[in-house]
């Protein structure tokens, strides 16, 4: 377990934030820790599952960042599921 | 003795170039002061320009000018004029005060570097001018905020911020060291009096006047219409020394060196003109958008003078710049005011109703883009919740321009690229075009987030950061109308 920092944006906002995360977090957890720097702050809250996309894909919730190659400060982008 | 008619002498006082016998050339000017493009001694020569003054009669003009603005500042000083003004027009005179001062001493380095390393005496000569004349703008913009410290600490900013690490000032500080204090003398000559005086200081200075004079903040409005003046003779350095330049081959040098400083003023100009323009100028006083400046003073007046000159449109003008113009300063705006904590002025959020219809007037899809974000924190206001309208990380700023990475509406990841084992964030093409222009000069430049994760800011939090920066809790931003904006909006929708 250790502090991992990341560039992540959540679609729909306007600005890329630092948001540390750790290693041993699963997508859904940093999805979540993305998220409440810019949902229901100016991106309007859904009913929705948050996906992560990194690289040009959506990874598993399951994932831990340890497992999806993520380096540090590598940028994600959070989304609502379509 | 008959006295001698100014253009009996002026030439031989003005141009007493000669060739060097017992030093070299390179003694003289050396290459990293005075750079020299390969264009040799006396080619030089011809440098010339429209505005042909003697000493004497430039310290009369300047006695007039500084005569004229500081007894309109002690006139004004015994009414109640500034206690009128509008909160948010408070905030832009702030914003300008920080950011600009003490640039000017560095442009008066600059001038100097001019003064002695031009390589022609009319330069020289010029740009003594152009030393005395910066000087004159650091003291009369450090002056007059000062007077104002009684009524706000917020003013104290005007001598402090370029000796803090806040972020604006780091990405300030960047610009204007790379353009001003350690650019050699044909440099500067083309990138800060050619491409920022001409292009930018004009609209900078100008418009902010032209809303001065509106709001009727006559006092600021004097002020830097008196700079003005100056700007509008010392900047004349560039385009001689960009003429020499084309004629003597070496316009592909020329012309990066515009392009590389035109895109790194334009970030600038955005962040601090823009949104004092577009959101803290109170509604009825505004005389145009921030983009119809622009269109008008850069995409037209300063374009055509640019390629008049012969110079080409920069590479990245249609698929970059242009389409900024509708959303960078927005994107820059909800930026200050999201992390207002982190500025020495009050961000006005500028989105009441009236304002909102105003926005999506002079920027179809504003609503769209900016509109539904501020939907979400005038939601969190309204309902008490004002906590949800402050940060609690850092954005990431650019390696470049020093400003948050900002998109228009969707998600767009930043230019990540590694040097030398260093990662890097770009905010667009043109930024990281810049860096990799000259990756030895920027290297060592670490941005605040660079700063942050290096260990610099202790402890790792916002209070830490704030710190770091010289904030502190009585100059501390928030909302200028404390506010009031998300009640009108609210009545608007009820």
């Amino acid at each position: 377990m250790a502090l991992f920092p990341l560039q992540a944006n959540f679609r729909g906002d306007f600005v890329v934030m630092l948001v540390p995360v750790d290693d041993g977090d699963s997508m859904s957890i940093v999805a979540d820790k993305v998220a409440q720097h810019a949902v229901g702050l100016r991106v309007a809250e859904k009913s929705a599952a948050k996906c992560v996309y990194y690289d040009g894909r959506e990874l598993p919730s399951a994932m831990t960042v340890a497992q999806s190659g993520i380096a540090p400060m590598d940028w994600i982008e959070v989304a609502y599921a379509e | 003795m008959p006295k001698l008619q100014r253009r009996d002498y002026y030439d031989t006082a003005r141009d007493m170039n000669w060739a060097f016998s017992y030093v070299s050339e390179d003694e003289v000017f050396p290459e990293e002061l005075s750079k020299s493009f390969g264009i040799h001694g006396e080619q030089w020569w011809g440098w010339d320009e429209p505005y042909k003054l003697t000493y004497r009669e430039y310290v009369h003009n300047q006695a007039g000018k500084d005569d004229g603005i500081y007894s309109i500042r002690s006139t004004i000083a015994r009414s109640n004029l500034y206690d009128n003004l509008d909160a948010g027009w408070k905030s832009a005179i702030k914003a300008h005060y920080g950011a600009i001062p003490v640039p000017e001493y560095f442009a008066s380095i600059g001038e100097a570097r001019m003064a002695r390393f031009g390589r022609a005496a009319a330069w020289r000569n010029m740009a003594a001018f152009g030393t005395l004349d910066e000087c004159r703008h650091g003291q009369a913009q450090i002056y007059f905020p000062y007077c104002l410290l009684g009524k706000d600490p917020q003013f104290d900013w005007a001598h402090k911020a370029m000796h803090t690490n806040e972020w604006g000032v780091i990405a300030a500080r960047s610009l204007f060291d790379d353009m001003f204090t350690a650019n050699d003398a044909v440099s500067t000559a083309i990138q800060l009096t050619f491409t920022f005086e001409t292009g930018f200081t004009n609209l900078q200075f100008l418009g902010m006047a032209s809303d001065a004079l509106h709001v009727g903040d006559i006092e600021f409005g004097a002020l830097i219409s008196s700079i003005q003046t100056d700007e509008a003779s010392h900047s004349q350095q560039g385009e001689p020394t960009l003429k020499i330049m084309i004629n003597n081959g070496r316009k592909a040098e020329a012309q990066k060196m515009v392009d590389q400083m035109f895109w790194r003023s334009w970030k600038l100009f955005a962040l601090l003109t823009g949104i004092s323009m577009d959101y803290y100028t109170p509604l009825e006083s505004r005389t145009m958008s921030f983009k119809e400046f622009m269109q008008d003073w850069i995409c037209r007046q300063f374009m055509d003078q640019f390629k008049d000159l012969g110079m080409n449109v920069p590479w990245y003008w249609e698929e970059h710049f242009l389409p900024e113009l509708d959303w960078v300063h927005h994107a820059y705006h909800m930026g200050v005011w999201f992390w207002r904590p982190t500025v020495w002025w009050n961000p006005d959020a500028g989105v009441s109703a009236a304002e909102r219809d105003w926005l999506e007037q002079k920027y179809p899809g504003w609503n769209d883009r900016f509109g539904k974000k501020w939907d979400v924190i005038g939601d969190n206001v309204r309902t008490g919740q004002i906590e949800k309208t402050y940060p609690a990380t850092l954005p990431i700023v650019c390696n470049c321009c020093h400003i948050p990475i900002c998109s228009p509406s969707i998600g767009k990841a930043p230019r990540i690229t590694t040097h030398n084992g260093r990662k890097l964030n770009f905010c667009c093409e043109v930024c990281e075009w810049v860096w990799k222009s000259q990756p030895e000069r920027y290297d060592t430049h670490l941005s605040i987030v660079d700063r942050f994760l290096a260990g610099h800011i202790q402890p790792p939090t916002l209070e830490g950061a704030l710190q770091y920066m010289g904030i502190t809790p009585d100059v501390a931003g928030n909302d200028a109308q404390a506010y009031a904006w998300n009640g009108a909006s609210r009545l608007a929708a009820e």
